[in-house]
């Protein structure tokens, strides 16, 4: 989704909003108001966002917080949510432990 | 490296039906699923299923669940459990973590059937212990006989929300209210109505205010909402529970697909981020598929043919069959899917508002902002007659795929005709024989037998009963109206319970004539003068 | 739409976002254009983060030791954001005498060049990070050396930048440059045309395909590294790590998550499908590597993997030069997969070469025309 993207737009002021201290991203520790500040800040992007503020980037990868973060910026920006790129999924799906990550087995010989 | 005809990640009703399909030709498959139990979302769903024999309707999920993996071992499927796919790369290779290492593998075609995960609606409190999703809670209840808590709030009122309530009272929770901030109730009006009858209140048009306690839930305050989303100063309701539960909505578990580059588009109808597919599952990567939620969120009926779907299509791909059998056998298969994906919860009817059946009966508006009808609608409906002696009494009126009632019928009173959207109609000449087969069948439990000319003065109702302990023959106690308002006494003068039934067991309550179209529950409990 | 600026810059990576600041603080006007839909999503975000100065090609040392110096201690202040700076020195480690041989080449024409840096023991080593495997025979050892957070770095200077009247423009793909009367002037993108009186390409690999409309070429090849990250640990140790055989390098982050570098082996002919993607086989190499020498981490959870092109220059490092037979261009580009430590420096040097004020230092090793043949 390559659409120009103008970074000095005006998105209007930053409002402080009696919700600001929701925690969204739990994983992390994240609240509504410093997602919407990081917006402010320049953040235009769900990637931005994440590498920014580290929501997404815990545990669960995203699993909870994605969608609650992609409604937040989008209604910052003033713009649908379509217009929202999804930030990059990775291997792995759930964590691992290096120690298993690093044991390569042929398969049927069950470590 | 090992290679197989088709991987397929996910052991849910899309994954195993898939798999099977295409062992069925053939192929060498393999099924990964990262739980110890295989099954998906199916060993949960205690209730009984919609739709039409093709669809497997009113048998119970769980049920399904396990016809699949006998398919599934009589097939020769390899289905390897506590194997975690780690990611999808390329040239078709997925490695998995199995026990303690890590494998590769690669398949000629490979098939993601991971399914969806719930939504979160963030209020203040939402992170207190006793915050949990619908389906967590139903897990615990249904997969490992943990109640969540004992006094519940419900948000949502899509078919998760409706169903699961029902389950949680099932299991002995007290459900004190289900809250919604959409003005109409989302899901079935008839999974609705079984739960307003026992007595759950309704709360539309209301959102979560705060969720209070200090170290987990204690209680709740919920508000009503204006057309603008914001609370109404002045609605504030509080209720003391231990429990929230979120039935807000489902979305894709789609990473492994976008991880390995399929085109992808965010549909909100879908229910988010889902891989373009064309119309066997297959995504912009030639040879991967995708069927079940990860494709969009249906239900498992649905997943379960899109599974056959991807199944064929990836035996016609690696040359199993020919396109010829590959259309044939996808044709019908879609029609099967097209019938379920008819009428009033249809994709393209999401949202809109619908104010009168396909036949031209008005849709409930009580039906939809309260869970219950007023007793006058009713009596609008094909299905509720007045007749003498015992009839069947069918509540439906929405039309949705479904049609056990009508095959349930030995004498054929029930009729709903090739297009199974259609409202049942109880014919009034057909003489029933009160077998109560009908009110077993009907997965909705919408069905009930009157007989208004029982005894001098009395009528009997005969309902379907999901609840233990089960009444007993003799017992006295409360009849319950559609809003789950005492409305008299009523003694229980016959409780049927047979292999037939599965479960749905009939309860026959004998209660003043007068109350015959009033009476839909049965609670026990001791009557004084205060009754009436 | 034709758009003015005094300078124009292709790339909306560190490199660019550091320019934009340094010109931006001094009243220059400028654009930013990034192809991507995110500032930094090239070598800018997928690097491991060290601010290194051992272990280079003896040519970068002046540009890192500068920005140790000078610029990194005090980042975070003056772009008033956080960037997680840590200088608790780099220890590269060997377990064979052949690693040590490596090991003591790299340290002594460091050496020459006034670096800091020394061979150490078993013992010393395990002193400064107790954490190594027993099996650690020795390792060079740089206390000046750190680590940052390269994402933070990099939006930090896009944040300043923006905030200084820097216009950064996303999802803009340049196709070409064009000269008016024999100057640099115009930068083409598929929607606009961005006209300034300098013109600095720092687009990495895709800089080349850029240079082209202007006849100008700068030798580079691609290789995809990548990289694992862990779940937050409690905090073991502040310096950044590698090997004698490069089969890792990383840091522990402020968060507490490791962030670990390393490869397989086939780099050189690694391939994606459109966006970088990571091979099935890289990520259990680089782990097995890791804990050949950290047996500590092996129950460590990995939560994330992620790869990343690199653009390595035909002789491994940089252009960073103007490039006087086109009047008002200026390339930064091929950084080799070791530009983050060098990036501010960098991005003030090129800006000072856009203002036309002599650089802070001598740039003459990273000329875009000092590419010859062999012979």
């Amino acid at each position: 989704m390559r659409n120009v993207n103008d970074r000095s737009r005006d998105i209007g002021a930053f409002v402080p909003a009696e919700d600001d201290e929701l925690l969204i991203c739990r994983c992390e520790e994240i609240t509504k108001g410093e997602i919407r500040r990081a917006v402010h800040d320049g953040m235009f992007t769900l990637t931005e966002i994440r590498r920014y503020l580290r929501t997404g980037m815990g545990l669960c990868q995203g699993q909870t917080c994605s969608k609650l973060v992609k409604e937040i910026a989008a209604r910052e920006l003033g713009i649908v949510l379509a217009e929202l790129e999804h930030a990059a999924s990775r291997v792995p799906m759930r964590p691992i432990e290096m120690k298993v990550f690093g044991n390569e087995k042929e398969p049927g010989k069950n470590a | 490296m090992k290679r197989y005809d088709l991987i397929v990640v996910g052991a849910g009703p899309a994954g195993l039906s898939a798999a099977v399909e295409a062992a069925k030709y053939g192929l060498k498959v393999v099924v990964f699923d990262e739980n110890a139990n295989p099954g998906g979302q199916l060993f949960k769903q205690v209730h009984k299923f919609f739709g039409s024999k093709e669809h497997k309707a009113k048998i119970r999920g769980f049920r399904i669940g396990s016809q699949l993996l006998e398919e599934a071992n009589q097939f020769g499927v390899e289905v390897i459990l506590n194997a975690t796919v780690a990611g999808l790369f390329q040239d078709k290779e997925v490695t998995v973590r199995i026990n303690d290492s890590i494998q590769h593998y690669k398949g000629d075609a490979i098939l993601i059937a991971t399914g969806a995960a719930e939504n979160m609606v963030p209020f203040k409190g939402w992170t207190l212990p006793g915050v949990i999703g619908a389906g967590a809670a139903q897990t615990m209840m249904n997969l490992h006989g943990i109640v969540p808590g004992q006094k519940i709030l419900m948000l949502g009122s899509g078919n998760v929300g409706l169903v699961v309530s029902y389950q949680l009272l099932q299991a002995g929770c007290e459900v004190v209210a289900l809250v919604d901030a959409a003005s109409k109730i989302g899901g079935y009006g008839v999974h609705a109505a079984k739960l307003a009858r026992t007595g759950v209140p309704f709360y539309l048009s209301h959102t979560i205010i705060k969720a209070e306690g200090t170290d987990c839930v204690t209680g709740v305050t919920i508000g009503e909402v204006n057309k603008a989303w914001q609370v109404i100063p002045g609605t504030e309701k509080h209720f003391d529970v231990d429990s929230i539960c979120m039935a807000v909505g489902l979305s894709p578990m789609a990473q492994l697909l976008k991880m390995a580059g399929c085109v992808m588009e965010d549909n909100p109808k879908k229910g988010g981020q889902v891989p373009v597919c064309n119309a066997y599952g297959e995504t912009s990567i030639r040879g991967v598929f995708a069927a079940g939620d990860v494709s969009g969120v249906e239900e498992a009926s649905s997943a379960m043919i899109e599974g056959r779907i991807a199944g064929i299509a990836a035996a016609e791909y690696l040359g199993y069959i020919d396109k010829v059998t590959l259309s044939d056998k996808v044709g019908e298969l879609e029609s099967a899917l097209n019938s379920l994906r008819q009428g009033m919860f249809a994709l393209e009817n999401r949202g809109k508002c619908i104010e009168k059946t396909e036949e031209g009966y008005d849709v409930s508006l009580h039906l939809l902002q309260k869970g219950y009808f007023q007793e006058q609608e009713v009596a609008n409906y094909p299905g509720v007659t007045v007749q003498r002696g015992v009839h069947a009494v069918i509540e439906c009126s929405q039309n949705i795929p479904c049609n056990p009632c009508q095959d349930a019928c030995p004498k054929h009173c029930i009729k709903i005709g090739e297009r199974i959207t259609s409202l049942p109609v109880v014919d009034e000449n057909a003489g029933c024989s009160g077998c109560g087969m009908c009110v077993a069948a009907c997965s909705g439990q919408a069905i009930f037998l009157v007989n208004e000319d029982y005894e001098n003065g009395y009528a009997s109702v005969t309902l379907p009963y999901e609840f233990l302990p089960l009444p007993e023959k003799g017992e006295r106690g409360w009849a319950l109206d559609r809003s789950g308002s005492k409305v008299c006494t009523a003694e229980v003068v016959k409780v049927q319970t047979s292999p037939a039934f599965d479960c749905t067991n009939l309860l026959t309550i004998k209660v003043p004539v007068a109350m015959a179209m009033k009476a839909r529950f049965f609670r026990e409990g001791s009557c004084h003068a205060e009754c009436e | 739409m034709h758009k003015f600026a005094d300078v124009v810059i292709v790339g909306g990576g560190i490199i660019g976002a550091a320019a934009a600041y340094y010109l931006a603080l001094q009243g220059v006007n400028v654009v930013v254009l990034e192809k991507s839909d995110n500032i930094g999503d090239g070598g800018s975000s997928r690097n491991g983060g060290g601010v290194r100065q051992s272990g280079r090609d003896p040519r970068e040392l002046p540009l890192v030791m500068y920005g140790v110096q000078h610029i990194w201690p005090t980042l975070s202040e003056e772009l008033d954001m956080d960037i997680e700076y840590v200088q608790e020195g780099n220890l590269r480690l060997g377990k064979t005498e052949q690693h040590l041989t490596i090991l003591q080449g790299l340290t002594k024409r460091s050496v020459e060049l006034g670096l800091d840096v020394r061979m150490i023991d078993a013992k010393e080593a395990k002193e400064i990070c107790p954490y190594l495997s027993d099996e650690v025979i020795g390792a060079s050892w740089c206390p000046t050396d750190g680590h940052a957070n390269p994402l933070l770095a990099t939006l930090a200077f896009y944040r300043k930048a923006r905030e200084l009247g820097a216009q950064f423009i996303t999802g803009e793909t340049v196709l070409a440059i064009k000269k008016i009367k024999g100057k640099a002037r115009q930068v083409i993108t598929e929607n606009a045309v961005y006209e300034g009186a300098t013109i600095i390409v720092a687009a990495g690999y895709d800089s080349r395909k850029i240079l082209e409309s202007v006849g100008i070429d700068v030798p580079m090849t691609q290789i995809m590294l990548e990289a694992l990250v862990t779940e937050a640990q409690p905090k073991m140790f502040g310096q950044m790590l590698g090997t004698a055989m490069a089969d890792f390098y990383g840091h522990q982050s402020k968060h507490g998550s490791f962030v670990f570098g390393g490869s397989s082996g086939f780099e050189d002919t690694n391939k994606d499908n459109g966006t970088p993607i990571t091979a099935s086989i890289t990520a259990p190499c680089i782990c097995r590597g890791i804990m050949e020498y950290f047996p500590l981490l092996e129950d460590v959870k990995i939560v994330r993997t992620w790869s990343g092109w690199a653009d390595i220059s035909a002789d491994k490092i940089p252009v960073i030069s103007p490039v006087e037979e086109v009047p008002g261009l200026i390339v930064a580009c091929g950084f080799s997969g070791h530009g983050f430590g060098i990036a501010p420096t960098a991005g003030l040097l090129v800006s000072q070469l856009a203002r036309g004020v002599k650089p802070e230092l001598d740039l003459t090793a990273f000329r875009y025309d000092r590419f010859k043949a062999k012979i």
